[in-house]
């Protein structure tokens, strides 16, 4: 530990602002315990840089193998700009595709619309009295055939009430005629 | 002491020459100019740029792990995993940091695989190795006190004192707080001051 208003290896591995190191180097000037500390680091460093570099046994190179190389695609996705800007290129043929794709809108100018509207109107009439005429026509058609196919019907019913009513008649007059006849045997009888 | 200090590529310096009537500008290729061409697929630039760094990638990895076969490879290995990921460094500014982070994670991949045995054995400094500044006592002196730290407070000195790396810098390679990086960084020169000091008075010519 020292006395140094800032810590001395700071100051000593140069990792102080320079308002600290004056601070520090006014200290050290009044401090001779705080030089001392400073000369052993110093003397420490002068010791360690006596070790030095090794060159390395080879040279490191590379050489141009595309096994080694990363593959277009891994660059592409590694790449965030590269990313953004393909993406955006993207949305612009969507936009193109979706405008050549889509019915080309009208024309403006309220002439041409007039004018369009007009030909829309009149194409529709021509086109829609007849299609109305052939619903119609239809429509009375199938009204006719189902009239037809009630009156047949009705008129079925009507015979068959007709023949059951003679059929009923005929049984109660011969009932009647036997009653009759019972009814005169009895008095002869008598 | 042949160290670069790291840090942004450098102040881009120029220089004007007249040469045979036509104006040459020189300019300093900075690292940053590499990292782009070695982006698009320029082999050549990227070799240029392991060739700045090679030396301070091996000389860290030899001095953390102790053996020169370990750390060529794993200098081989960091420069391939660099290159094959430079497109994700997003501030080539930091490329030393980002470079030296790679070497850690490689160089502690290794120790932990080493972990079992007993103390890695280190190779003696070779023959290579210059020392005609200083007594070879010296040297080995200062193998011998780094090698007494543990792998924290060695690899602390060594991104600091030889590499020249800033605190903030060091968080980040080795992702860990600052406050982290100062305390094994302060312990580590505590330590060296005992043994080293007394020598380096002695010893220095």
């Amino acid at each position: 530990m020292t006395c140094s208003p800032y810590d001395l290896k700071d100051y000593f591995l140069d990792e102080l602002a320079a308002a600290a190191c004056g601070l520090v180097e006014d200290h050290l000037k009044q401090c001779p315990g705080c030089r001392e500390e400073l000369e052993r680091l110093r003397l420490t460093r002068s010791a360690l840089e006596a070790l030095r570099d090794e060159e390395p046994p080879r040279r490191i190179a590379f050489v141009s193998d595309k096994v080694l190389e990363p593959s277009w695609w891994q660059r592409f996705w590694q790449s965030g700009p590269r990313l953004g800007f393909a993406a955006a290129a993207m949305l612009s043929v969507a936009i193109l595709v979706h405008a050549f794709a889509r019915p080309a809108p009208p024309a403006p100018g309220g002439r041409d619309t007039a004018a369009l509207e007009a030909r829309i109107s009149a194409e529709v009439a021509q086109r829609l009295e007849p299609a109305i005429a052939a619903a119609e026509a239809r429509q009375a058609q199938r009204a006719a055939q189902v009239v037809a196919e009630t009156e047949r019907r009705l008129e079925f019913d009507r015979r068959a009430d007709r023949v059951a009513f003679e059929e009923a008649l005929t049984v109660l007059q011969k009932r009647f005629s036997v009653w009759l006849t019972a009814s005169a045997d009895l008095g002869v009888r008598r | 002491m042949e160290r670069r200090v790291p840090g942004p590529a450098g102040a881009c310096s120029r220089r004007r020459v007249a040469a045979h009537g036509a104006r040459v500008i020189f300019r300093e290729v900075e690292d940053r100019d590499l990292i782009g061409r070695a982006r698009r697929g320029e082999v050549e630039a990227y070799n240029l740029l392991v060739s700045r760094w090679e030396k301070r990638v091996f000389n860290y990895l030899l001095r953390l792990v102790g053996d020169r076969e370990d750390a060529f490879d794993l200098s081989q290995e960091t420069f391939l995993k660099a290159y094959q990921n430079l497109s994700r460094l997003e501030d080539q500014a930091r490329f030393s940091a980002w470079l030296f982070r790679i070497a850690h994670n490689e160089a502690f991949s290794l120790l932990r695989r080493r972990k079992p045995e007993a103390e890695p054995l280190r190779d003696p400094p070779s023959a290579t190795a210059s020392y005609g500044l200083f007594p070879a006592e010296l040297s080995l002196a200062v193998q011998s006190a780094l090698e007494r730290l543990s792998e924290d407070q060695r690899e602390a000195v060594l991104l600091k004192v030889y590499q020249g790396f800033r605190f903030e810098e060091m968080a980040e390679i080795l992702s860990c707080p600052v406050s982290t990086v100062k305390s094994r960084l302060y312990t580590a020169l505590d330590l060296l001051k005992d043994t080293l000091a007394p020598i380096s008075t002695r010893g220095v010519p």
